[in-house]
């Protein structure tokens, strides 16, 4: 979702598909699918104050063979937003094939890189071998969660002078137990570790229910 | 006053004339009016001096016999009603049969016609696999005569089509003497490359057989002939070596050729003459399917090369067509090709092509903005669904060429997704309706597409959408495309169903209209149906219904176990071990909803999943080797032990 800043710096924006030869790829998660929707929150706390925005995202184009992934954030109590402000983003999938843990862009450092993938719990097991090798020797394929990183690419409902910036990224965690979404949002000029919390939703359903498109 | 009859016209009395002197000029007269004159050899033809040229053929004056060939030769040259009337005179039995005249004009005189019948489809086939027509051929491209080794490349050219056709041919050694022609003079060279390259294309056994000729020796001609100063020559050698390239993954995979070929294609485009028509085809054969290929043409600025050709007007209906379906390979599998073609705004130049009056145009048009709408991000940024785009694509939907309307639909099946609930464009231009129609059409490849494009429009449609297309399409309609004979279609109409009861729990209800008879229809194509993706979409139509109230999880088990079968055939314990984890998943994604807790009736449920040894399965499946399965069987089991296990 767009952070409030005062300024607005815009990041590089660029696509590398590392051609690591590992052996793994990120086996598919039905909840995870184009179509699953999710909600929550970002916590967009500061000294000042606690504030936290209601969140729902929903996922529109999945690619595991090239680790891509992509869908909107809508973010509904934006102060200075008159409406809910969406954006569209696109993920890359640490599957250590297309991408691995390290960045590599964005002004993440290899140090900030480990520092925010830390703090989620299931990242633990897998810390000694990716401080190792960068975690190409990693098997992630049955490993119960999926790491990404969004990086959002533009505003789909309001124009750039809107006063937020999407110049930063998430490092996300998604849970293929529960469905549910972990992420910290990075941007060197922006308050750290903004933290968003996800749910799937189920559109008051008794029970998971999906759709699917296929493009020609 | 009586109308003259045939007999009493000028020209064809001179050419009926016992005189030789006479019949001579006239038959020159008429290969002179006609040579490079279209009109005039359509009028030659109606007025039925083809047969009265052909006649000549048998008569004793080697110089009317030349003549007559001559003239015969003009008339089969680029028009398919000359090659008709040529064959239809009785020409091309005497033709060959002058193949073996003693006086060398007349030889040349055959061959050269002969070469211009055979680059008509009409030409008769060629039969290789006859020991005596074999032998012939090969005596052809023997020959020191240029005329008659032409003859026998456009020989293969023209009729070589078959593998069957191609083995045979290996065998009988005509690679080897097709090659022993690059040396020889233009006409000699090109028409050995074209050949050769109708032998090996999609051949691997061919090309193995090409690729070792003389150590590699004729492969290397091959290669060197893409720098030759003829640009026909040029084009020619690349699709030799394209041919090879795509039949196997041994020969030519280096970067280095790779490169070369599509910057030496991109040079040839230039061409304002045919060969300039014929690259975009060539270029389109070269990178298809190949993503590392578009990624080397990206490089080499491709997008920017077809948009600059299609600035210059007017650009001609074989060009058009080349450059759009050269662009559709282009953006077919990578964003950046997209995101420069949008940049650049081609997206315009197509839309206006959509109603261009060539059909192979407009489904070229069509098959190019199909590529472009692969990208989602453009999609969610609603970059194609306006009116400027729809509506001409909407009107292609009833265009009299079937391959425009299959073109069309498949663009729209990916311009709807456009992750809006509304679909209000479309709408308004009437689409649905047409996109209803084509779902009852005879042919199948209409209706798989139309299924499919309304299978897309569907996604994530809200109520109003959902309900317009839903009284339009009919319960009866979607019934019927659920049991449709071909199975592809029945697998979309699945996925159709499946995206009209996702969403709020009252779009379940579409499931029960008119009697429950697409729940119906459902259940019958899942006991018979052995295709794993129409079990996966069936069993996601089950799971999404089984996510709604009551009444819907209690029909659902009521169609996995009906009261009068046996259970021990069901196709639902079938679909929980299928090897492929996509149906497993899919499959326990329904246990999981007809247990859900907090529903009055999951205990019911349970007692009775229990009971036809669903349960068992279910826990079987918490060890599952794929993720999904195992985590989905695992959150079943969680909400089966919620209610106590006995």
């Amino acid at each position: 979702m767009p952070v409030r800043v005062l300024e607005n710096t815009a990041a590089p924006s660029s696509q590398v598909s590392g051609a690591n030869s590992g052996r793994s790829s990120c086996q598919s998660c039905s909840l995870l699918g184009v179509g699953q929707a999710f909600s929550g929150t970002q916590n967009v706390s500061s000294v000042q104050k606690d504030e936290a925005w209601r969140v729902n995202v929903r996922i529109q184009g999945c690619d595991l063979e090239h680790g891509y992934l992509c869908g909107t954030m809508e973010a509904l109590n934006v102060p200075m937003a008159d409406t809910p402000v969406v954006t569209f983003w696109e993920g890359e999938i640490v599957d250590t094939k297309n991408y691995t843990f390290f960045t590599g862009k964005w002004e993440a450092s290899p140090e900030d890189d480990i520092r925010h993938w830390s703090k989620f719990p299931s990242f633990s097991p897998l810390l000694g071998q990716v401080e190792a090798d960068g975690g190409k020797s990693l098997d992630l394929s049955n490993y119960p969660y999926i790491f990404m990183r969004w990086k959002e690419q533009y505003f789909v409902n309001v124009g750039t002078d809107c006063g937020l910036t999407i110049a930063g990224f998430y490092y996300i965690c998604f849970s293929c137990s529960d469905g549910s979404i972990s992420g910290f949002y990075y941007d060197p000029n922006s308050s750290p570790y903004q933290k968003l919390e996800l749910k799937s939703t189920n559109d008051g359903r008794s029970g998971f229910s999906f759709s699917s498109y296929q493009l020609q | 006053m009586p109308t003259p009859s045939a007999s009493s016209d000028p020209i064809l009395d001179r050419l009926a004339s016992s005189d030789c002197a006479v019949k001579f000029k006239a038959i020159r007269e008429v290969k002179n009016h006609i040579i490079g004159n279209r009109t005039k050899k359509h009028s030659y033809i109606k007025l039925g001096a083809v047969p009265a040229v052909a006649a000549a053929l048998a008569d004793s004056d080697p110089n009317l016999i030349v003549q007559s060939a001559a003239a015969l030769g003009s008339f089969a040259c680029g028009v398919d009603d000359g090659v008709r009337a040529v064959l239809d005179a009785g020409a091309f039995p005497r033709l060959i049969g002058l193949l073996s005249a003693h006086d060398e004009k007349v030889v040349d005189a055959a061959a050269r016609s002969l070469r211009m019948i055979y680059q008509s489809t009409l030409a008769p086939k060629y039969d290789f696999f006859q020991e005596e027509t074999m032998q012939f051929l090969l005596s052809l491209l023997e020959s020191e005569n240029e005329n008659l080794t032409g003859l026998g490349a456009g020989i293969v050219i023209h009729s070589c089509k078959t593998i069957g056709e191609q083995t045979i041919l290996c065998h009988a050694g005509v690679l080897e003497k097709l090659t022993s022609l690059l040396d020889s003079s233009l006409s000699q060279r090109d028409a050995s490359l074209e050949s050769l390259a109708a032998i090996i294309r999609d051949n691997p056994a061919a090309v193995s057989e090409f690729v070792e000729l003389h150590g590699g020796r004729a492969l290397h001609s091959v290669a060197e002939l893409t720098k030759d100063r003829y640009p026909r020559t040029r084009l020619l050698a690349c699709l030799c070596l394209i041919s090879v390239k795509n039949s196997s993954t041994c020969y030519l995979q280096d970067i280095g050729i790779k490169t070369k070929l599509v910057y030496i294609l991109l040079e040839l485009l230039d061409d304002s003459g045919q060969v300039g028509d014929e690259a975009s085809f060539a270029f389109s054969s070269l990178i298809a399917e190949k993503e590392d290929l578009q990624k080397l043409a990206f490089e080499a600025n491709a997008i920017n090369k077809f948009n600059c050709l299609l600035q210059k007007h007017p650009v001609q209906p074989k060009r058009l067509e080349g450059v759009f379906l050269a662009l559709a390979d282009l953006c077919s599998k990578l964003e950046c090709c997209r995101s420069s073609f949008l940049s650049l705004q081609v997206l315009n130049l197509v839309v206006d092509a959509l109603t261009h009056e060539d059909a192979s145009v407009r489904t070229a048009a069509c098959i190019c903005l199909r590529s472009v709408s692969r990208s989602i991000k453009n999609l969610s940024a609603g970059r194609f669904m306006n009116e400027r785009v729809v509506c001409p694509l909407v009107q292609l939907l009833s265009d009299l060429s079937t391959s425009v309307q299959v073109a069309a639909l498949g663009a729209i099946s990916n311009i709807v997704v456009d992750f809006m609930p509304h679909k209000s464009t479309f709408i308004e231009c009437g689409g649905i309706k047409e996109l209803v129609q084509l779902t009852k059409s005879m042919d199948s490849s209409l209706r798989l597409n139309a299924v499919w494009a309304l299978r897309n429009m569907v996604f994530l449609a809200d109520k109003i959408c959902k309900e317009g297309i839903f009284v339009e399409l009919t319960a009866s309609s979607m019934a019927s495309l659920i049991c449709d004979p071909e199975p592809s279609v029945q697998e979309q109409a699945l996925a159709l169903v499946r995206n009209f009861v996702d969403g709020c729990v009252y779009s379940v209800e579409h499931a029960f209209a008119e009697d429950g008879i697409i729940l119906d229809a459902v259940g019958r194509q899942l006991k018979k149906s052995t295709k794993i993706e129409i079990g996966i979409q069936g069993m996601y139509v089950l799971s999404n219904i089984a996510s709604g109230n009551e009444f819907h999880k209690e029909a659902v088990m009521q169609l996995l176990f009906p009261q009068d079968e046996n259970v021990s055939h069901s196709f639902f314990e079938q679909f929980l071990q299928s090897h492929d984890s996509r149906l497993r998943t899919a499959a326990v994604w329904v246990v999981v909803n007809l247990t859900f807790p907090a529903n009055p009736g999951a205990f019911g449920r349970i007692v009775n999943l229990r009971s036809f040894g669903i349960v068992s399965r279910i826990k079987k499946m918490v060890n599952d080797s794929c993720m999904d399965v195992k985590l989905r069987a695992r959150l079943a089991l969680g909400q089966i032990l919620t209610f106590g296990d006995s």
